[in-house]
């Protein structure tokens, strides 16, 4: 495979970090927060280094058929969701703690959809699921591309897992204003109770399908960050998709 | 459409500095140029090894790591090499970061990357981001060679003609055009642009943008206010919080300005001149212990690097001798000796403050002594002190009853100074204090007049038509009053003169643009340095 597509090598040498800021008055380095940050940081740099290898051993497997192949498959897209669950962690930690640099720029979206598919292209070929997308190439929109990015791979990854061997992103401009993005599987789509809690912060810890919920509550954060004149962005899920299937929609003002 | 193959861009032609302290990220970094057919890859890692390498190679494109370990960070090695003219004006720089930071996302054309990367790096958008960096600092090369030879209202220009033309680059004409604008004193087409920005968007930099200009403008409150908008959004804004201490202590709100600047340092420590910011402000509310503190952070961070310099060296020592601590402040002047050894003139302020050093720790004769070597290069070079200097060497002066040496400080220090309301009130208090208050009134007016009198004096003889005269007199009144704008000013009003006259001549624009520049250091505000750049651009052009 190793096409230019797939990004098996994302750099992933382990981050140094830096720049965190000490609660007020704590003497540095001393605090629960700072353990919990710096730990964090670190568990996702070793996610990432065991999903780089998931990703090779995979590449080089012979038959996509045999039970370790679909199995080294299910460990790759654990690996990437909890490597996402940590960076959205410690993204929501930084917002909620008012030391987030939030730089909105204006930036073209074929790009930002090429980006996040790419990084999610191994997992779609290791599951033998095709990944479309739909975008003008001139179409612009004012986000921050971090979190943007960070959205959107998480969907992808969430799409990839319930697919039936289809995945489609489609970014388009709003006729109202704004951007949507869309990312439709032909999977059995959302169940009622997640439908019914919709982009609500105020979100259950669901027992049953093993759902924390970060991931909608990330989406919907990083959503609302992003205002344009009176409106806010937003995040909502659908079961109507052109495929049939799950829909997460992200809209941008 | 299926994803199709991202067509790799083609770097076979293109030469890469990779800035970067681990081992491992380099060789990835490496294999993920090299995959578009990259060859002229080079390697530091270090902010001193990367300085050395860009002293040698013009680079079209650098990807820094923002932490490098030990030393001098991504951020820093930037600064330096745009401030030594060390990148092509096409070359992209590209910051390589663990995390999205401050520094990254707010700044000025100087300060700012051209792009940055959040960890983990994607080949995809290394690719995209590196080609449209490439892409956009080729068409505005021009512009920033323009900048770099002080040609703003070309560089202005040529952002119109492309703002009319290219849609690609909107965003990044547009706030360019900003800052020209402000450059050149043009505060009225600054705001323009930052309000345009912000009816779009919320967008920080916009807004900090206006909140300087209005500080500019003396409209104190409102900038305020813009600040505290952005400061109250998030915490991580650290110029914000800089420009929020400048304008809390201009307003005389030296307890906020103190929490500003502290606030900034809890996220970002490692930048010299907030800690001597947080120096001044601490000293001035009396708070000595953290202004000695922040003073000898500031040492310790600008040590060995472009930004050393001698004032925080010198109001450390102020700081620990007003706290009566001499041995300390010797041991401070000592360092300075020591760590600006190449510096004359820095060598030469040590000594003159080691006289009150000397006299606080009881050397009398010590003192005397030092006093009667430097005395008449005191008086000679009066115009090298730093006047906080001049005022430390006051008490001293009077003590050892050197009536001469203080005469010829202070009368220089205000002629240098002739538009500075508080230096003539503290020279009056101080000859009143010492009991000489006639001679200090005395001595503040000469001194004005002084330097009024030259400007008068160059004003007629240029009327009389004695262009040359004129310029001979403020050459020689410049050299010897370095810190006046207004003299430095008119001297360049009456070089530009000259070259309307005469015809553009190379040496005088050069003299005239280091008046300008000299100038807009001690007076930022002054309208008068935008129009003087603009007329010297097109003096005979």
């Amino acid at each position: 495979m190793a096409d230019s597509m797939s990004d098996a090598n994302l750099a992933t040498a382990p981050d140094k970090m830096t720049d965190f800021p000490n609660p007020v008055n704590a003497e540095p380095g001393m605090s629960m927060s700072h353990f919990l940050v710096s730990s964090v940081h670190d568990m996702k740099n070793s996610l990432a280094v065991m999903a780089d290898f998931l990703e090779t051993a995979l590449a080089q497997a012979a038959d996509p058929a045999t039970p370790l192949y679909r199995q080294a498959s299910q460990a790759l897209y654990e690996t990437r969701r909890i490597n996402d669950h940590l960076i959205q962690l410690l993204a929501l930690y930084k917002i909620e703690q008012d030391f987030y640099p939030f730089d909105p720029r204006e930036q073209n979206l074929a790009d930002l959809a090429l980006d996040a598919l790419s990084r999610v292209a191994n997992l779609a070929q290791a599951r033998g699921i095709s990944l479309e997308y739909e975008c003008p190439d001139d179409l612009h929109a004012w986000f921050d591309y971090e979190l943007i990015v960070g959205v959107l791979v998480q969907a992808l990854h969430n799409a990839l897992h319930y697919a039936r061997g289809r995945v489609l992103c489609l970014i388009a401009a709003d006729p109202r204003g704004g951007i949507s993005i869309r990312v439709e599987d032909n999977g059995p789509g959302f169940p009622d109770f997640l439908l019914r809690q919709g982009a609500s912060h105020q979100r259950e810890i669901s027992f049953e399908t093993g759902s924390t919920g970060l991931g909608l509550y990330f989406a919907s954060v990083v959503a609302g960050l992003h205002r344009g004149g009176e409106r806010n962005g937003s995040t909502r899920l659908e079961n109507e998709g052109s495929l049939g299937g799950g829909c997460f929609v992200l809209e941008l003002p | 459409m299926k994803i199709h193959n991202l067509p790799l861009p083609d770097f076979s032609r293109k030469s890469f500095l990779i800035v970067e302290d681990y081992e491992g990220m380099r060789g990835i970094l490496r294999d993920l140029l090299g995959r578009a057919g990259a060859t002229r890859i080079d390697f530091a890692a270090s902010g001193d090894s990367a300085l050395t390498m860009l002293e040698k190679t013009r680079y079209d494109a650098v990807l820094c790591d923002l932490h490098l370990g030990q030393g001098k960070n991504g951020q820093q090695v930037l600064e330096e090499a745009r401030l030594r003219q060390l990148l092509a004006p096409h070359g992209v720089w590209l910051m390589i970061s663990a995390e999205k930071s401050s520094e990254m996302v707010m700044g000025t054309a100087e300060t700012r990357p051209d792009d940055y990367l959040v960890k983990p790096i994607s080949e995809t958008l290394l690719f995209i981001r590196l080609r449209h960096q490439m892409d956009k600092k080729q068409v505005l090369a021009p512009i920033e060679q323009a900048m770099r030879d002080h040609e703003y209202l070309k560089a202005m220009r040529l952002v119109d003609q492309l703002l009319a033309t290219h849609s690609a680059y909107t965003w990044d004409l547009k706030r360019l055009k900003a800052e020209l604008a402000l450059q050149s004193g043009d505060l009225e087409q600054a705001r323009a642009v930052f309000e345009d920005a912000l009816g779009q968007r919320d967008l920080p930099w916009a807004r900090l943008g206006l909140a300087r200009i209005l500080f500019q403008d003396n409209q104190l409150e409102q900038a305020r206010q813009h600040l505290l908008r952005i400061t109250g959004g998030s915490r991580a804004y650290l110029d914000a919080h800089d420009w929020l201490a400048r304008t809390l202590e201009s307003l005389g709100d030296l307890d906020g300005a103190q929490k500003a600047l502290e606030h900034a340092l809890s996220l970002s420590p490692h930048v010299a001149a907030r800690q001597s910011s947080l120096g001044e402000v601490a000293a001035r509310r009396g708070d000595l212990e953290t202004a000695a503190r922040a003073y000898r952070r500031g040492i310790e961070l600008a040590r060995n690097s472009r930004n050393a310099s001698v004032e925080p060296y010198l109001s450390l020592a102020r700081v620990l001798l007003a706290r009566g601590e001499s041995g300390e402040a010797a041991e401070v002047i000592g360092r300075l000796g020591v760590d600006m050894k190449h510096d004359s003139n820095a060598q030469f302020l040590a000594r003159v403050m080691e006289i009150p050093i000397r006299l606080n720790s009881g050397g009398e004769q010590a003192a005397s002594q030092l006093l009667a070597e430097l005395a008449p290069s005191l008086r000679h070079d009066a115009h090298r002190l730093p006047p906080e200097l001049a005022f430390d060497l006051a008490g001293p002066l009077l003590q050892l009853g050197d009536r001469e040496t203080l005469d010829a400080v202070f009368t220089n220090l205000l002629a240098n100074h002739h538009e500075h309301p508080d230096y003539a009130n503290r020279v009056r208090t101080l000859y009143a204090e010492a009991g000489r208050e006639e001679e200090g009134v005395k001595l503040v007016e000469e001194a004005t007049r002084s330097a009024l009198d030259i400007m008068d004096r160059g004003v007629s003889l240029s009327r009389a038509g004695k262009l040359d005269e004129a310029l001979t007199l403020l050459r020689e009144a410049c050299h010897k009053l370095p810190g006046n704008p207004r003299l430095l000013l008119n001297h360049a009003y009456l070089l530009i003169t000259h070259m309307e006259q005469h015809g553009r001549d190379l040496h005088l624009v050069y003299e005239a643009l280091e008046c300008i520049k000299t100038a807009r250091r001690s007076a930022p505000h002054d309208k008068r340095v935008g129009e003087l750049l603009a007329k010297l651009e097109q003096v005979g052009a």
